[in-house]
């Protein structure tokens, strides 16, 4: 009798997983999961992310949906903390019109959702997270990261800093207190440590996410007199800062150093010269975006419907469905013009290269990244009311990159200040 | 060490005027009426959240900016007149005399009814009204550029400390309060409005967390969680003064503001712990506080 049930059990168990694995019919409407933040402080840097989803689902439904079927996003809100967000990407996961989640924000909710991923075998595009924590140590085979990580991004900005301003002597730090804020200083330091040894960091300051209050963080940034004041704070934390720094004089005191700056320059007078960027290539106005006609037009609608234009969030988003788009073609493809499994659309994902609106996402071996960084400096602009970024760079995402296998940390360790002039010089990109 | 001395001492007092607005009225309340109110840090984020609301539409109105001043405290006076006696009357006086758990529970659940209210009304994005700070400028201190409304800030907190002691020491209802605390039984049997008392009481608790807000509006974004942050504050404050202390509210401000900018300044690690293990400290050594006393009670 035990053997029968064993049996019995053991085919039922491979008759699900075979109907799995099975080319699907062709859905009526395709569901995306999409988490992000919508409420909470991190909610000024989410939202635009999710509107950027929405406008993305109306453009590709409006150009006949993907082969024809067309899509739905379910948004997600990541402040429900991590384990409502794994509670609604198993809930999600567990439909079968879900083929792909867009997910997540958060890099503590990225890292968490990696090995749910892996257990549902649910393909899941990492649209912002970019902890580099995510691809080290395992091999993902469910999770795909076009978006970039923490180490290209942030050697990204020491270098330019150092290329612009090559006399610098004492950097204060201020990141938000969780695992982004204190792997940007780790970064920061190494790269320091590797292009000029002889940097001090003469404050470093971890402010609670969410915090409302940074006046006392400025009086100690004000104090410690530092060259230079890096900060990967973001959303309203990012805003709080600025705003309650700028009438006390800190951007201009030091050369400021605003990672997610981009986010916040149509919402606030920046001082010119504050060096910013937007973690990859994801600004519509550099010189790739603007003679990109989808882009612009991309753009032009999201300002019309939303009030503003977008923002970096908002583009990351929107290349992240560009890639979704042009996996889910090429699986169709490679299927002979049937419908994908998730399997079949996670092959396809695997070192796709593809044109977005911003650049080029692709793949290496272990689904990370190699994304371009772009950084400038604020300045004025002739065409609109707030300040753009001039003065760009373009680096090339791969030469920022550890190689495959190899501690990202340690990797930094290994440059010199020599590796400064194999980069392009800043006001190159135009 | 030194050289930072005046700036050491210039944040404490500026973190330490906004800390006692809110703490300064959750001691009131608790002395009168015994409740240690889990809500009042909602009180705080609604004076803020009105406040930035109403400088808003006074600056897209195109009135005069110096308006945005008394548009604060206009916000904190509408906050406690409306919520003061509707919260008191319909939900905190069914707590009075009933066990410490319960009223805990009821005044948490009023947070959280308020907290979602809020989010509801005011949306879940930052508000920020600058205008005062603007107004006012900055001035240089130990070379470091403070905002001059971080200065009036401190002045307006010395205020609010000498207009309580004036009131309870030197007027009519000062000593109705002072009576009803020692006693509200022999309170009402020398014929005094206990009722009344209780809902003046609570209203000036919540005027004066609202007015914490309001004044916090123009150095502070105002968003969910803002309550929140601000209210643990003011516990450990109300804890290290003892509770239903004005003045110890007062001196336990300075204390916790000192704290946490001695950590941001020299231990940033422990920014977020420090007034809470300075709280441990004091309750290891005066469980009722610096100033708080002992009181018997009947078993």
């Amino acid at each position: 009798m035990k053997h029968i049930v064993r049996t019995a059990g053991t085919l039922m168990a491979s008759l699900v997983l075979a109907t799995q694995a099975m080319a699907q019919d062709k859905p009526e409407q395709i569901d995306v999961g999409v988490f992000t933040f919508t409420s909470g402080a991190p909610a000024a840097y989410g939202q635009p992310g999710a509107q950027g989803a929405e406008l993305m689902v109306d453009l590709i439904n409006a150009a006949g949906g993907i082969d024809g079927v067309p899509l739905r996003a379910t948004i997600v809100d990541e402040a429900q903390g991590a384990e409502g967000v794994i509670a609604e990407y198993r809930r999600l996961a567990g439909e079968t019109s879900y083929q792909v989640m867009i997910a997540a924000l958060s890099s503590s909710n990225c890292l968490a959702l990696a090995p749910v991923a892996e257990q549902m075998q649910m393909p899941t595009i990492s649209w912002n997270c970019d902890t580099h924590q995510l691809f080290l140590n395992q091999q993902l085979d469910y999770t795909f990261r076009p978006n970039g990580n923490t180490i290209p991004e942030f050697v990204a900005y020491v270098a330019y800093l150092l290329q612009v301003n090559p006399d610098i002597e004492r950097v204060a730090i201020i990141n938000p207190d969780y695992a982004f804020g204190h792997d940007a200083a780790e970064i920061v330091k190494a790269a320091f440590r590797a292009f000029k040894p002889d940097v001090e960091i003469v404050a470093e300051l971890f402010p609670s996410l969410g915090a409302s209050s940074y006046q006392t963080e400025v009086s100690r940034l004000s104090a410690a007199r530092p060259d230079a004041i890096f900060s990967n704070l973001w959303g309203a934390d990012l805003e709080n800062f600025v705003r309650q720094a700028q009438p006390r004089g800190l951007l201009t005191q030091s050369q400021t150093v605003l990672a997610l700056g981009e986010t916040i320059l149509q919402r606030i007078d920046l001082p010119d010269g504050v060096i910013v960027g937007m973690l990859g290539d994801g600004y519509w106005l550099t010189p790739d975006a603007q003679a990109n006609e989808d882009t612009v037009a991309f753009a032009e609608e999201y300002a019309t419907r939303f009030g503003e234009y977008p923002v970096f969030p908002t583009m990351k988003m929107a290349n992240s469905f560009m890639v979704m788009k042009a996996a889910y073609e090429a699986a169709i493809e490679a299927n002979d013009g049937e419908w994908p499994s998730r399997d079949e659309i996670a092959a396809a994902l695997g070192g796709i290269e593809t044109a977005t609106f911003t650049g080029t996402a692709r793949l290496r071996e272990d689904n990370d990244g190699y994304v371009d960084q772009v950084i400038g400096v604020t300045g004025p602009s002739d065409t609109y009311d707030f300040s753009v970024i001039t003065n760009m760079v373009r680096y090339d995402g791969e030469a920022l990159m550890a190689p495959l296998g190899e501690d990202p940390i340690a990797w930094i360790e290994t440059l010199t200040p020599e590796f400064l002039e194999t980069l392009p010089e800043p006001g190159s990109y135009k | 060490m030194l050289d930072m001395a005046l700036p050491l001492i210039m944040d404490a007092l500026a973190n330490a005027a906004l800390i006692f607005f809110v703490a300064v009225g959750l001691t009131l309340v608790f002395s009168v009426q015994r409740i240690l109110n889990v809500a009042h840090g909602s009180f705080y984020s609604i004076g803020a959240y009105i406040a930035a609301s109403m400088g808003l539409w006074l600056i897209s109105a195109g009135l005069n900016p110096w308006l945005s001043f008394p548009a604060l405290l206009l916000s904190a006076a509408l906050v406690a007149m409306v919520l003061g006696p509707l919260v008191e009357r319909t939900l905190i006086r069914w707590t009075y005399g009933r066990h410490e758990a319960i009223q805990i529970l009821v005044t948490f659940g009023l947070f959280l009814i308020l907290e979602d209210l809020q989010r509801l009304v005011f949306g879940v994005r930052s508000i920020y009204q600058d205008t005062p700070m603007a107004l006012l400028g900055v001035s240089e201190i130990g070379g470091i550029f403070y905002l001059n409304y971080q200065l009036l800030l401190i002045v307006l907190a010395l205020a609010v400390l000498f207009g309580m002691r004036f009131l309870i020491k030197h007027t009519r209802l000062g000593r109705l309060l002072v009576a009803v605390v020692a006693d509200r039984e022999v309170s009402l049997a020398m014929g005094i409005n206990t009722d009344r008392a209780f809902v003046l009481a609570f209203t000036l608790g919540v005027f004066l967390a609202a007015l914490g807000g309001a004044l916090a509006t123009p150095t502070t974004g105002v968003a969910p969680g803002l309550g929140a942050e601000t209210m643990v504050l003011a516990f450990a404050v109300a804890a290290i003064g003892g509770l239903g202390q004005i003045e110890g509210a007062a001196v336990a401000s300075i204390i916790v503001a000192g704290a946490k900018v001695l950590a941001v300044y020299y231990a940033p690690a422990f920014d977020t712990v420090a007034p809470f293990l300075v709280m441990l400290a004091v309750l290891l050594v005066r469980p009722n506080g610096l100033f708080g006393t002992a009181t018997t009670r009947k078993i």
